[in-house]
Parts: C-alpha cells; sequence; structure tokens
C-alpha cells in the first residue's frame, strides 16, 4: 500500500506537514509559517484528541482565517496536514488517512 | 502488523494456502473476503488454530472458507487469534475439505448460487416426506425472497451446508426456482453511467463489499448531490471518500483507497 508523506506534500495547496506522537513532536513546515513554533499548543491538541480507543481515519479539519488544519488520528499518533483553502480536500483526506495508516503500521 | 501472502482466490482456493502456510510453518492470520463475507484462520508453527467467519467457529468456519472460488486473501505475519477453536491435524482438516469440496461439486451443478431464491412447490404430490429438523428449519424460512445465503444467516449455519440441504429438498421436490437476486443487481449495475471512473471505481467496490456495490454508488451518489458523469475532480475525491467509509473492513477500506488515490492523482 502506498500513501507517503511525500505524496501528502505533491498535493497542491499543501504547506507541510506535523507528526505528534506520545513522546515526539515533528514539524515540517516553513520556517516563517505561523505554527512553525507552536510546539505547546499543538501537544495541547495532541492530548485533547488522542486516544487509543479511536477508530484509524478519524479526521478533524479546522478552518482557520488564511488555512486549513486537518488532523488525521490512529490510535496515539496524530498526522496534521497544513494548506491553503483552495486545497482539494478530499483528496488530502484520502492520501492523509492511507499516510497515517502506514505510519502506524512502521511503529 | 505485516502482510506478505495475498492473491485472489480464483487462482488459489483456500486449501492450497492452508497447504503452504502448513508446510512453511508459518504463524498468523489467513484473511478471506469474498466481497459479502469476510473470515481469519489462524496458524500457529503450521497448524490451524482458530478459524472465524460470520458466526462460524473453529472447524466450521474453515470449511466453510474453503468452498469460496472468489474474493481475495491476505496473510497478516504472527497475529494471533483471543482464543483456539480447532485441534486436528491439517492432514484431518484438508480430507474433510477434499470431501466438502467433491459434495459441493455435486450441490452447485443444481444449485447456480448461495444467492438464489426458492419458494415452495405449490404442485406438490401427495407424498410422505420425513424430514430432519435442520430440514424443517430451513422449510420455515422459505418465502420466495429470501435466498440461500440469508436463509443460512438466518439459523446459524454455513452457507455449504445450507446449499446441501437445499440440493435435498429441491431433489424431493419440495421446492422450486423463484428467482435470483443476481438479477436485481444487474438490473442496478446498468444504471450507472459507463465511463472508465465509474466502471473502476464499481470494481474495487465489488471487490470490497461484493455485488450490493453498484447500489451503494448509486445511493450515495444521489445522497451527496453527485452528478456521476461531471469531470470534477473534487465531486471524484469526495464521492470515493465516501464510499471508502461504507466499507466495513478497515484493511478493504484503505486498500479501496489506496486504489483510488492513485487513479485520481493519473487524473491530475
Amino acid at each position: 500500500m502506498r500513501g507517503t508523506i511525500k505524496d501528502i506534500l505533491h498535493i497542491t495547496g499543501v504547506q507541510g506537514y506535523i507528526i505528534v506522537t506520545e513522546k515526539n513532536i515533528q514539524i515540517k513546515l516553513p520556517s516563517k509559517h505561523k505554527l512553525a513554533r507552536a510546539k505547546d499548543r499543538i501537544r495541547r491538541l495532541y492530548n485533547d484528541l488522542a486516544d487509543e480507543k479511536q477508530r484509524p481515519g478519524n479526521v478533524v479539519e479546522i478552518y482557520l482565517k488564511d488555512m486549513i488544519v486537518t488532523v488525521f488520528m490512529n490510535k496515539t499518533t496524530m498526522l496534521l496536514v497544513l494548506s491553503s483553502q483552495r486545497v482539494n480536500l478530499a483528496l488530502l483526506r484520502m492520501t492523509g488517512k492511507l499516510t497515517l495508516s502506514n505510519i502506524v503500521k512502521e511503529k | 502488523m505485516s502482510m506478505d501472502i495475498s492473491g485472489d482466490l480464483e487462482n488459489t482456493r483456500c486449501p492450497e494456502i492452508i497447504k503452504i502456510l502448513s508446510l512453511g510453518k508459518r504463524t498468523g492470520r489467513l484473511f478471506l473476503s469474498n466481497g459479502a463475507e469476510n473470515g481469519d484462520i489462524f496458524f500457529r508453527d503450521g497448524s490451524v488454530i482458530h478459524s472465524q467467519s460470520g458466526l462460524l467457529q473453529g472447524v466450521k468456519s474453515i470449511y466453510e472458507l474453503s468452498i469460496w472460488t472468489s474474493g481475495i486473501y491476505r496473510f497478516f505475519v504472527d497475529e494471533a487469534p483471543e482464543m483456539m477453536t480447532i485441534d486436528i491435524s491439517i492432514d484431518d482438516i484438508l480430507a474433510e475439505i477434499a470431501n466438502r469440496i467433491r459434495q459441493m461439486d455435486k450441490v452447485t451443478s443444481l444449485i447456480p448460487s448461495s444467492s438464489t431464491v426458492y419458494m415452495l412447490e405449490p404442485d406438490l404430490d401427495e407424498k410422505e416426506f420425513t424430514l430432519k429438523s435442520v430440514q424443517w428449519k430451513i422449510i420455515v424460512h422459505i418465502n420466495g425472497k429470501k435466498s440461500i445465503a440469508e436463509i443460512a444467516q438466518n439459523i446459524g449455519i454455513g452457507i455449504s451446508d445450507a446449499m446441501k440441504v437445499f440440493y435435498t429438498l429441491i431433489k424431493l421436490g419440495i421446492l422450486k426456482e423463484a428467482g435470483d437476486l443476481n438479477a436485481d443487481v444487474s438490473g442496478t449495475i446498468a444504471e450507472l453511467p459507463d465511463t472508465a471512473f465509474i466502471n473502476s471505481v464499481k470494481n474495487d467496490l465489488v471487490k470490497a463489499i461484493g455485488p450490493i456495490a453498484p447500489i451503494i454508488i448509486s445511493e450515495t451518489a444521489k445522497d451527496m448531490d453527485i452528478d456521476l458523469v461531471s469531470d470534477d475532480i473534487g465531486q471524484k475525491a469526495a464521492l470515493i471518500e465516501t464510499l471508502s467509509s461504507r466499507i466495513p473492513d478497515e484493511n478493504m477500506s484503505l486498500m479501496f483507497l489506496d486504489t483510488m488515490t492513485d487513479w485520481l492523482k493519473s487524473e491530475e
């Protein structure tokens, strides 16, 4: 099964991504991006959403003034994809679900 | 969870896969799906220790899975069952499977598929019959609407066992064919537009959820107000995403998403 971070980054409008686990936060965003240094806020979001019992495929979309944050949850791993508002959201959701499923499998 | 063997049941039937996994002394879960139903067979060091398909467990489940002639299989290494229900040697299991396949060949020469619907023969000659309890349990469910598969599910027996009972009842002259549910489905298939995209969605969804797929596509598109002949990539992606959420099996759902994501990317 494919579905990799590279596939997400190839979607037009995607600015970067963040992967959060219980112990780590990996941020891959342009250095000037407003969430590039938002580790504490992201950790709080993770603490609110992470749940062992959650079904893979759960997706939360946060619409901000100038961007969309798409949050994928799978057990205790969270993938956030930051994109412009002109992104193909359905394609992003499909690729994000596959990618996170692969990330969790490889752990 | 890692997967190392997979393929189609059209090319490799279940007994052959069991032999391969047994000879290789493998440990893990063999997942099988015929589109409408799923089943699992668990191996430990090449021995079969548990099986489950629908309401069936143990060897009955293996015998049911072994007669499937279409669908897919995947082997997930090192997955263990929550319980053990089988303590029979592989040789005994394979011998019984071979016996059942022979019986099923005879049955399918008279009954085309488990989706066939039967009704009671109204012009029954006056005869005396002695019925077994399982035959009676089936007769009370026969109404000219329920298929063999549905009746088997209602009374909690395997489809192959139900087909054998139907075979006996037909031979006795108690039942006659009322119609085939597939006829309704093919009518719906014809209603879907004949485009490369829709054909691809339909084929992959049939693999995941069976012949009901065209109806699900049609209903989902209607609910979402999506034009199935539109070239809008956003609409196509939205349709695929919603359809994937209607596939109950998580692995199948991800496989469907995977294939269709590739399809959409090639369109972009």
